[in-house]
C-alpha cells in the first residue's frame, strides 16, 4: 500500500523535482537536460503502474491524502478514478516524448535551464490538476499551468523578429497583428486569468454550500448544493462562472485569441502545451464535472447551461477552423485547427448534457482528446523539425520536402489524415462519435458547425501536407537543396512524432475491436456516473458516416486541386487580386474575424484610454490639486487676510495702538485737571461730594 | 493566553531602539559596514525572537510579556504577539532586518549621488539611527495592547520616516517629506480624537484587559451618540495611514521619492498597519458598528483596487508604479477585512505578509535598477534587462508572482482567502449586487495582472534597443538580502497553515 501511495504521489512530483534540480544543476549543461527528461520518464512510468493499479482494483479508484491546511479542509490528495488514471497516463507519456524531443530541438539554446525548470514545472503542475482530490489543489495546479505557460510562450524573450507570430507591420482597423513573445506571453496570462477568477468564485461557491473542497464529497452532495442553487435561482449563473476557468483554458469563444499568439514559443511548448495538454485542462475539467453536473440535470438552468457549452463549442470549431484556411505560417495552421478541435471537444461534452445517452457524449469528447493528443503532438514536432530544416516558419518557403524528409513526411501524412477524419484512422472514429452525439441533441446549427468544420478541416490538413511536402520547392527550398542542407529530422526528434503518428494510425486500425474494452475501462469508475447505465459497442451509422466522410473527402479533393493544380498559386492569386469579394473575405479571416483588433480598440485602449484620463484630470488634476494646492492655497490666504485685517489691523493695534492713544487721551485729561491750585482741588472734590450725596440720594 | 516568563516582547523594541541612539556616536569611529552589521544585527534580534516564539508556542494562543505597565489616566499595556498581531510583526521583522542590509550598497550610491549635486545628507549613523528606529516602532505599534502605546508608537514611526524621506529622498524632498508627515498627521490627529473620546467616556484605553487578558470587545458601542462619529473617526485615520481611494494622493509622492529602502519599509510595511488596526482596534471596540458599515466598506476596497491599478497601468516611473499598487493592494487587504469572515480577515493578515514579502522585493528590484543603470527609474528607458540581470529579473517575476497571487507564492492563500471571505459575504446578496461584484472583481485582478506583467515585459524583456541604458547585475550584497525575502514567501506557501490555523480561535473569540 505504501508503496503505491509513494508511486501515485511521485507521479506529480517527480517533474517538481526534476524542475528543482533543473535549477541547482545549471552549471552542469547536459547534464541537467538528462536529468530533467529522466524525472519526466519516471513519471511516465509511474503513471502507466498507477493505470495498471487502478484498472485492476475493485474499486476502481485510488484514494490518498495527507492534511495540509487544517482549517480550510485542504489536503494534499489524490484521487485517481479511471478518467484521471487514463488523463494523467496521456499527459505523462506526452510531456516525456516531448522532452525527449526537446533534449535535440532545443539544444544550445542559451535559457535551458529556465526552458527546463519550466517544462518540468509544467508536468507537474499539469498532473496535480488532474489527479488533485480538492479544488484549490486542483486550482493550484490550474494557475501553475498558467505561468509555465506565460514563461514558455515568452521563453524568447528577447523578441528578435523571426521569433514572432504575423507579419511585421501588418494592421487591422489601426491595431497591430504583429505579435513578439513577450507580448504574447502577457496576453495568455491575462486572457486565461480573467476565466480563473470565474473559476475560483465557483469553486468558493461550492465551499460554501457544501463545507468541504474535496471532489468526491461535492459530487456526493451533488442534489444539496445543485437545489440550495436552484433555489436561489443562482444555478445557472454559477455553471457558467465555474467553467469560465475551462472556457478561457481551452481557449474557447471569446477567449480563443490568446492560443493564436501563444506561438510565439519553442514549436516543442506549442505541441506539449498548447496542443497535447494544458489546453485541454479546460476539457478535462468539463469531463470531471459535467458527469456531476448532469446529476441534477432536471433542475432549472443545466439544460440551458449544456446548451450554451454546445454552441460555444460548435462555434469555436467552425470559427478558428475558417482562419486556418488562410494562415501561411505552418505553426499557425496548427493553432488553428488546436482550438477548433478543441471546440469538438466542447461540443461533444455540451451535446453529452443534453442526452439521455450522456456517456456516448461523454466518452466521444475524452476519446477525442486523447486521440487529437496523439496526432496534434506528432504534427507539430514534425513541424518543429520542418521549420528547423527550411529555417523558415511560413509555408511559402517549404514545399518539395517529401524527398529528402521521408519518415517526417509519412507521419506528418499520417497524422493529418488523422487529424482530417479519413478512415480508419484514429481522428476519423473519435471525431465521427461526436458528430453522432450532436446529431442526436436535434439541435441543427450545431450540427451543421460541425459538419463544414469537419470539410474544413480535411482541407487544411490538405494544405499543410502538399505545401510542406509535395507542390515543388520554393525558392528558399531549392537554394537549401543547393547547399545539401535539407535532410532528415535528428532521429531524437524524429522518434517521438513518428510514434506518436503510428499510435494513431495502430490505435485506428484496430478501434472497432478494441474501442468497447477500452470505454469500459474508462468509465468503470468516474465520478458522477456510477449509475448511469452503458453502452459500448462501437456502432456505425451509415447516413451520418457517409455524410461525415463525404465532407471530408470534399476537403480533401478542394485541398488537392487547390494546391496541387498546375495554376494554383496564379489562380489563387489572380482572383485575390480581382475579386473584391474574395479578397475581402480573405482579409476578414486573415485578420481573425477583426476579433483581435476589436479586443485592443475597446478593451486594451479603452482600459489605457481610461487609465490615463483619469490619472490626468482626476488623480492628478482634481484630487492632487485640490489637496496639494487649492487646500494650501486657501490656508496661506487665509492665514495672509487673518495676519492683516485680524492680527495686524485688529490685534496689534488694538493692543499697540489704540491702547497707547486711549491711555495718552486719558492721561491727558488728567493732566489737565492736576493743576497744583489748593482751590481747584477742594473745588473738585465739593462737586465730587455733591454728586455722590445727590447718587446716594436717587437711589 | 501564554504568559512569558521574561519581557521578551518588550525587549524586541527596546534592544533595536536602545542601539539605534548609540548610532550616531559610532559615526567615523567605526566602519559605515560596522555600523550596518550592528543594525542589522539588532533587528534580526527581534527577527529572531518573534520567529522562535512563534515556532515554540504557535499562535493558537495569544502571548503576552509578563511584566505591564499601569497609569491612572491611560491605563495599563504591555505586549500581545498573537494570530492577528504575529504575521505582521513576523513580516516587520523580516523586511526590516534584510533591508538593512541591502541599505549599504544601496545608501552608498545615493550619498555618491547626492555628494555629486552639492548637497552633504546627514551622515551613515544617523541614516541608520533614524532607519533602525523607524522599525522598532512600527514593530511596537503591532505589538501594542493599549490606545495610546499604539498611538504614540505611530507618532514614533512618523518622525523618523519624515527624516528619512526629507534627508535622503530624491526630487523635491523636504516638501514632499513635509506633505507626508502632514498628511499622516491629520490621519493620526483624527484616530487621536476618537481615541481621546473613547478613553474620556468610558475611562478605559486599554484593548487588551491585562488582568483578565480578555479583550475589551465592543466598550466602544457604549458611546451612545458619539458612537459611530467617533468610529468613523478611526476609520478614515486609519485609511489615510493605509491610502485608501480619496486620500491616498499622499502616497505615490512619499513612496516614490524616499530612499527605495525606505520605501521598502514604507510601501508594504507601514500602510498596512492601518489594515492591522482596523482589526486589532475598530473591530475590537466597534463590532456592531463595524457590521453595519460593512457594505460600504466593500464597495470602497472594490474601487480602491480598481483605480489604484488604473493609476498603476498610467504611471512610468517604476517606483510610482509600485506606490499606486500598493494602493491597489491595500484595497485586497479592506476588502478581506470588511468581509468581516474568518477566512476574509485570515486572507487580509495573510496579504500583509504577501505584500509585505512582495513589495520588498519589487521596491528592492527598483533599487537594484537604480544603483546599477545610474538613478533610472523611467520604464520607457528600460528593456532587455532580462539578459544582463537574469537574478533581478528573476526575483521581480517572484514579486510581481506574490501580488498576483499565482503559486508558488503565499498570494496564492492570500488572494484565494480574501475573494473566499468576500463571496462569502456577498453570496446571499441580490443576483444584481452580485453579479456587479463579480464583474469589479474580474476587473480588479485583470488590471493587476496587466500591470504587474506589462511591467515585467517592458522592463525585463523585448530588444535591448540603442536608446537604452546598459545595466549589469547587480552585487551579491544587493541582491542576497531579496533573495532572502522572496524565498520566505516561496516557503510561506507551502506552509500558509502556520498563520491560517491558529487565526481560527482568535475569529471565534471575536464572535463570542
Amino acid at each position: 500500500m505504501i508503496i503505491s501511495e509513494l508511486i501515485a504521489h511521485l507521479t506529480w512530483l517527480a517533474p517538481y523535482i526534476g524542475a528543482a534540480l533543473a535549477l541547482l544543476l545549471l552549471k552542469i549543461g547536459r547534464v541537467r537536460d538528462y536529468i530533467a527528461v529522466s524525472t519526466l520518464f519516471l513519471s511516465a512510468i509511474f503513471s502507466t503502474i498507477l493505470l495498471k493499479e487502478v484498472l485492476e482494483s475493485h474499486e476502481g479508484f485510488l484514494h490518498y491524502s495527507y492534511p495540509w491546511v487544517k482549517t480550510l479542509g485542504i489536503n494534499v490528495g489524490i484521487y485517481i478514478d479511471t478518467l484521471a488514471v487514463f488523463m494523467s497516463f496521456i499527459v505523462a507519456w506526452l510531456c516525456f516524448l516531448i522532452g525527449f524531443y526537446s533534449l535535440k530541438y532545443m539544444e544550445g539554446d542559451p535559457g535551458l535551464t529556465r526552458y527546463w525548470f519550466f517544462f518540468n514545472f509544467f508536468t507537474g503542475s499539469m498532473l496535480l490538476l488532474v489527479l488533485a482530490d480538492n479544488l484549490i489543489l486542483m486550482f493550484i495546479g490550474w494557475e501553475g499551468t498558467g505561468l509555465a505557460s506565460y514563461a514558455l510562450i515568452g521563453h524568447w524573450y528577447k523578441d528578435e523578429e523571426e521569433k514572432c507570430v504575423g507579419d511585421v507591420g501588418r494592421t487591422a482597423l489601426g491595431t497591430s497583428m504583429f505579435f513578439t513573445p513577450s507580448h504574447s506571453g502577457v496576453r495568455a496570462l491575462i486572457f486565461t486569468r480573467i476565466g480563473d477568477v470565474g473559476f475560483i468564485i465557483g469553486i468558493i461557491t461550492l465551499y460554501i454550500i457544501n463545507g468541504t473542497l474535496s471532489i468526491p464529497e461535492i459530487a456526493k452532495n451533488t442534489e444539496v448544493w445543485g437545489e440550495w442553487l436552484a433555489v436561489r435561482g443562482l444555478l445557472l449563473p454559477f455553471l457558467l462562472l465555474f467553467s469560465l476557468g475551462a472556457l478561457a483554458k481551452s481557449a474557447q469563444f471569446p477567449f480563443h485569441e490568446w492560443l493564436v499568439t501563444a506561438m510565439t514559443g519553442p514549436t516543442s511548448v506549442s505541441a506539449l502545451i498548447h496542443a497535447a495538454t494544458m489546453v485541454k485542462a479546460g476539457v478535462y475539467f468539463m469531463l470531471r464535472f459535467a458527469p456531476i453536473f448532469y446529476l441534477i440535470s432536471k433542475l432549472d438552468g443545466v439544460h440551458t447551461y449544456f446548451t450554451i457549452i454546445t454552441y460555444i463549442g460548435a462555434f469555436t470549431a467552425f470559427l478558428m477552423a475558417s482562419q486556418a484556411i488562410v494562415a501561411r505560417e505552418l505553426k499557425l495552421v496548427l493553432a488553428f485547427s488546436t482550438a477548433s478541435q478543441l471546440g469538438y471537444m466542447f461540443l461533444g461534452i455540451g451535446a453529452a448534457g443534453l442526452l439521455e445517452e450522456f456517456v456516448e457524449g461523454f466518452l466521444a469528447s475524452f476519446n477525442h482528446l486523447m486521440s487529437h493528443a496523439i496526432f496534434k503532438a506528432s504534427l507539430f514536432l514534425a513541424a518543429g523539425g520542418i521549420i528547423h530544416t527550411v529555417e523558415s516558419k511560413y509555408l511559402d518557403d517549404m514545399g518539395g520536402l517529401s524527398k529528402y524528409m521521408k519518415v517526417t513526411f509519412a507521419s506528418t501524412l499520417i497524422a493529418a489524415l488523422s487529424l482530417s477524419g479519413f478512415p480508419p484512422l484514429m481522428g476519423f472514429w473519435t471525431k465521427d462519435t461526436i458528430l453522432e452525439v450532436v446529431s442526436k441533441t436535434g439541435l441543427l446549427i450545431p450540427f451543421i458547425f460541425g459538419i463544414i468544420t469537419a470539410s474544413i478541416t480535411a482541407f487544411y490538413s490538405m494544405k499543410i501536407v502538399l505545401r510542406a511536402f509535395i507542390i515543388p520547392p520554393s525558392h528558399n527550398v531549392k537554394h537549401l537543396i543547393k547547399e545539401h542542407k535539407v535532410h532528415e529530422a535528428h532521429p531524437i526528434m524524429m522518434l517521438p512524432y513518428t510514434i506518436l503518428a503510428l499510435t494513431s494510425l495502430i490505435v485506428g486500425l484496430l478501434w472497432y475491436f478494441m474501442a468497447g474494452n477500452l470505454n469500459k475501462a474508462i468509465t468503470k469508475h468516474v465520478l458522477g456516473l456510477e449509475e448511469v447505465h452503458m453502452k459500448f459497442a462501437v456502432h456505425i451509422d451509415p447516413i451520418l458516416t457517409g455524410l461525415s466522410v463525404s465532407m471530408v473527402l470534399i476537403g480533401i479533393g478542394l485541398g488537392v486541386i487547390a494546391y496541387t493544380g498546375p495554376t494554383y498559386a496564379k489562380f489563387i492569386n489572380e482572383s485575390l487580386a480581382v475579386n473584391p469579394l474574395l479578397k475581402g473575405l480573405h482579409n476578414f479571416l486573415y485578420n481573425r474575424w477583426y476579433i483581435n483588433p476589436i479586443y485592443y480598440r475597446v478593451i486594451v485602449n479603452g482600459m489605457r484610454w481610461l487609465s490615463r484620463s483619469i490619472f490626468k484630470w482626476f488623480d492628478t488634476f482634481i484630487i492632487d490639486n485640490i489637496y496639494h494646492i487649492l487646500i494650501p492655497k486657501v490656508t496661506t490666504l487665509t492665514s495672509i487676510q487673518t495676519f492683516k485685517v485680524i492680527e495686524t489691523a485688529g490685534i496689534d493695534r488694538g493692543y499697540n495702538n489704540l491702547t497707547v492713544r486711549i491711555t495718552l487721551i486719558f492721561s491727558n485729561i488728567f493732566r489737565s485737571i492736576q493743576t497744583g491750585r489748593v482751590n481747584h482741588y477742594i473745588l473738585i472734590f465739593i462737586i465730587g461730594l455733591a454728586l455722590f450725596l445727590t447718587f446716594i440720594w436717587l437711589i | 493566553m501564554i504568559v512569558l516568563d521574561t519581557p521578551l516582547l518588550f525587549s524586541t523594541i527596546l534592544v533595536p531602539f536602545i542601539f539605534s541612539l548609540i548610532m550616531p556616536f559610532l559615526d567615523k569611529r567605526v566602519s559605515v559596514k560596522t555600523i550596518a552589521i550592528i543594525s542589522t544585527l539588532t533587528l534580526l534580534y527581534s527577527l529572531a525572537v518573534i520567529t522562535s516564539l512563534i515556532l515554540r508556542y504557535g499562535l493558537n494562543e495569544g502571548i503576552v510579556d509578563p511584566i505591564h505597565f499601569r497609569h491612572a489616566l491611560i491605563g495599563s499595556l504591555t505586549m500581545l504577539l498573537d494570530s492577528l498581531s504575529g504575521p505582521i510583526a513576523f513580516s516587520i521583522a523580516l523586511v526590516t532586518s534584510f533591508v538593512a542590509i541591502f541599505s549599504l550598497p544601496y545608501m552608498k550610491h545615493r550619498f555618491e549621488e547626492m555628494e555629486k549635486e552639492g548637497t552633504h545628507p546627514p551622515s551613515w549613523g544617523i541614516y541608520y539611527m533614524l532607519y533602525v528606529m523607524f522599525s522598532a516602532a512600527m514593530l511596537g505599534t503591532t505589538l501594542s495592547t493599549n490606545l495610546i502605546q499604539f498611538y504614540i508608537f505611530l507618532e514614533l514611526t512618523l518622525i523618523p520616516s519624515f527624516l528619512l524621506i526629507a534627508f535622503y529622498g530624491y526630487g523635491d524632498r523636504v516638501r514632499i517629506a513635509i506633505m507626508y508627515l502632514i498628511w499622516t498627521h491629520v490621519g493620526a490627529l483624527l484616530f487621536l480624537l476618537g481615541v481621546v473620546a473613547i478613553g474620556f467616556t468610558t475611562k478605559v484605553f486599554d484593548i487588551l484587559n491585562v488582568g483578565t487578558l480578555k479583550f475589551n470587545m465592543g466598550i466602544g458601542e457604549g458611546l451612545k451618540d458619539l458612537t459611530i462619529p467617533v468610529a468613523i473617526a478611526l476609520m478614515i485615520g486609519l485609511f489615510v495611514k493605509m491610502a485608501i481611494f480619496g486620500v491616498h494622493i499622499w502616497l505615490p509622492y512619499a513612496h516614490a521619492e524616499a530612499p527605495t529602502p525606505v520605501s521598502a519599509l514604507l510601501s508594504p510595511n507601514l500602510i498596512g498597519i492601518g489594515g492591522y488596526a482596523l482589526i486589532r482596534i475598530v473591530y475590537i471596540l466597534f463590532p456592531n458598528t463595524f457590521s453595519k458599515a460593512s457594505p460600504y466598506l466593500i464597495a470602497l476596497a472594490l474601487i480602491t483596487i480598481i483605480y489604484g491599478g488604473l493609476m498603476a497601468l498610467a504611471q512610468d516611473d517604476f517606483k510610482r508604479l509600485l506606490a499606486y499598487s500598493s494602493i491597489s493592494q491595500m484595497g485586497y487587504i479592506l476588502l478581506g477585512i470588511a468581509s468581516l469572515t474568518f477566512f476574509g480577515i485570515a486572507g487580509a493578515i495573510l496579504h500583509y505578509v504577501t505584500h509585505a514579502v512582495g513589495k520588498a522585493v519589487l521596491f528592492m528590484v527598483a533599487g537594484t535598477i537604480i544603483v546599477q543603470a545610474h538613478g533610472l527609474r523611467s520604464i520607457s528607458k528600460m528593456g532587455g534587462f532580462a539578459t544582463a540581470m537574469p537574478i533581478t529579473a528573476s526575483l521581480a517575476l517572484i514579486g510581481f508572482m506574490h501580488i498576483t497571487g499565482l503559486p508558488p507564492t503565499l498570494g496564492l492563500w492570500s488572494e484565494v482567502l480574501i475573494i473566499w471571505g468576500a463571496i462569502g459575504k456577498i453570496i446571499t446578496s441580490s443576483l444584481l449586487t452580485l453579479l456587479i461584484f463579480i464583474a469589479g472583481l474580474t476587473i480588479g485582478i485583470g488590471i493587476s495582472t496587466a500591470y504587474a506583467f506589462l511591467t515585467m515585459k517592458r522592463i525585463f524583456f523585448g530588444h535591448v534597443s540603442e536608446g537604452h541604458v546598459k545595466v549589469t547585475e547587480g552585487k551579491w550584497e544587493i541582491l542576497i538580502p531579496i533573495i532572502i525575502i522572496g524565498v520566505v514567501g516561496l516557503i510561506l506557501f507551502f506552509y500558509p497553515s502556520l498563520f491560517i490555523d491558529p487565526f481560527r480561535n482568535f475569529y471565534e473569540s471575536l464572535r463570542a
